[in-house]
């Protein structure tokens, strides 16, 4: 079985307001998911927004100014508005997010894009172990994987899932897990439920 | 790092921009191409002073892609330990000088998506092969330089080609309001920043309290090297070089047959890290952290002297 101390793994830890900002945004991908991935001492409030994916077809984000809670009915909902904002906003600006992984990393390439470094972005992994899979073969990706070795959704391969994660595909490598040795597949075992 | 033979290089041009500014046009000795530089890189000159030879480094300010000559500016200083003074006295068109290959402690940061660039006196110098650079990438820049008011018209000389769209010359900085500049820059900023030391550090110090990371700021400063004179005792091979008020550490090991390693010159580089045996450094450059500064076991002796009147290396 490969080794599983990578270094890409990412170490996640619970957030706390990062002192050296001046706005901070707290993004979460689920009602009750941001209080989960807080620091003891920190709470939600101390935050100056919170925007929540609440899941409901009438979340509707507040346009009122001043108002710090704001829901939105879906991942791509609170995306664009994500997009808006970050365009608007100056240096100073920190952004926190807390939900599963894949999540965290598509808000993380968001904020990229738009020009937010490291320092600027705090990540916390909540909820669901789940992976997304990068095929390295045939290049798919196959979403909400829970166990060791799993059948490519793209050419069928058997995939071992290795503890190797790309920040810029926001998934984990998943390699041929019999090319050494041709026939020979480990007990399958659910490990990232 | 890969090293490479000093270049021979002979000085083609020399312009006068002010009483105290030169600007000079250095090809190579050999009539061939000269080496490509990039953004914010340097060159190391070897001039003769009063007090031995010097190794000072200047930017280059003309463009990366034209290999005919390297242009620099150079100040002549007050305190000059002889280099500025020799370029601004004794060089003439046609000597020939040795010089190190373009270097660059100062990248542009491929990232950004603004570049705000703060200048102070002759410290537009590694900034003007900055605006050069994004107005041909069509980057969105500002730049914001100080000057006294008699050299106003010198450098708004120099950034003339680049379009004045985004490019300040301000007299002085009392008047102008960091604050209220570095609030209003969009997220992906990042800050340049070359001038007198006070200027630099109000700088940073503005930003960072306004929420700029760290990574965001990026400054270059050519330390003066003088000081008191104190003593370097050679730990490995037991023997002593003094170190005069007018010379770094480095150029003291240099002229005394000690080749250490270097690059800036300038204590940015972290090249002639040298590790400290006995006795207090006083550190000047920008590569230590302050841990590493307190703890005392290194030193760059390119910037850094001494607190106590010894100081033993492992040399």
């Amino acid at each position: 079985m490969p080794e599983q101390t990578i270094k890409s793994r990412p170490v996640y830890s619970p957030l706390q307001l990062d002192p050296g900002g001046r706005r901070h945004l707290l993004v979460a991908d689920g009602e009750g998911v941001a209080e989960r991935g807080l620091a003891p001492g920190t709470a939600a409030a101390d935050f100056d927004e919170r925007w929540t994916i609440v899941s409901h077809s009438r979340a509707i984000p507040s346009p009122d100014e001043g108002v710090s809670e704001h829901g939105f009915r879906s991942l791509p909902h609170l995306l664009a508005a994500l997009r808006r904002r970050l365009g608007d906003e100056r240096m100073g600006f920190r952004l926190y997010a807390v939900g599963a992984e894949p999540f965290l990393w598509t808000i993380n390439a968001l904020a990229g894009e738009l020009g937010l470094g490291g320092a600027e972005i705090h990540l916390c992994a909540v909820g669901p172990q789940a992976r997304r899979v990068f095929c390295n073969h045939c290049r798919t990706i196959t979403e909400g994987v829970t166990t060791n070795v799993v059948t490519c959704a793209g050419c069928n391969a058997s995939l071992f899932v290795r503890d190797h994660f790309s920040k810029r595909l926001n998934a984990f490598a998943g390699v041929q897990v019999d090319a050494e040795s041709p026939g020979e597949i480990p007990d399958i075992e659910e490990l990232y439920a | 790092m890969i090293r490479s033979e000093p270049l021979a290089i002979r000085v083609g041009a020399i312009e006068s921009l002010s009483p105290t500014l030169r600007r000079v046009w250095l090809e190579s000795a050999d009539s061939g191409l000269l080496p490509a530089s990039q953004p914010g890189a340097h060159i190391s000159l070897t001039l003769r002073g009063e007090h031995g030879r010097h190794h000072n480094s200047y930017s280059i300010v003309s463009a990366c892609d034209d290999r005919a000559a390297y242009q620099v500016i150079v100040r002549r200083t007050a305190q000059s330990r002889g280099g500025s003074r020799f370029i601004h006295e004794a060089l003439k068109v046609g000597d020939v000088l040795q010089a190190s290959t373009p270097n660059s402690q100062f990248p542009l940061q491929p990232r950004a998506r603004k570049h705000v660039l703060i200048g102070g006196g002759v410290g537009i110098t590694p900034l003007l092969s900055f605006v050069r650079e994004l107005r041909g990438r069509d980057a969105h820049v500002e730049f914001h330089q100080f000057a006294q008011d008699a050299e106003i018209p010198v450098f708004e000389r120099l950034l003339e080609p680049f379009g004045g769209h985004g490019l300040h010359v301000h007299p002085g900085r009392e008047a102008f309001d960091l604050g209220a500049l570095l609030d209003v820059q969009p997220l992906g900023t990042h800050l340049y920043c070359c001038g007198p030391p006070t200027l630099m550090e109000t700088a940073q110090a503005t930003a960072v309290a306004l929420g700029w990371p760290s990574t965001t700021l990026h400054s270059e400063s050519f330390a003066p090297a003088g000081g008191e004179p104190f003593v370097v005792r050679l730990g490995r091979s037991g023997g002593e070089v003094a170190v005069g008020e007018h010379e770094s550490m480095l150029e003291a090991l240099e002229n005394a047959g000690l080749p250490v390693a270097s690059l800036c010159r300038g204590g940015a580089c972290g090249e002639c890290l040298t590790v400290v045996l006995d006795g207090i450094p006083d550190h000047r450059d920008h590569v230590l952290s302050d841990a590493e500064k307190a703890e005392g076991r290194l030193v760059m002796p390119c910037v850094s002297r001494a607190k106590t009147p010894c100081l033993t290396l492992d040399l």
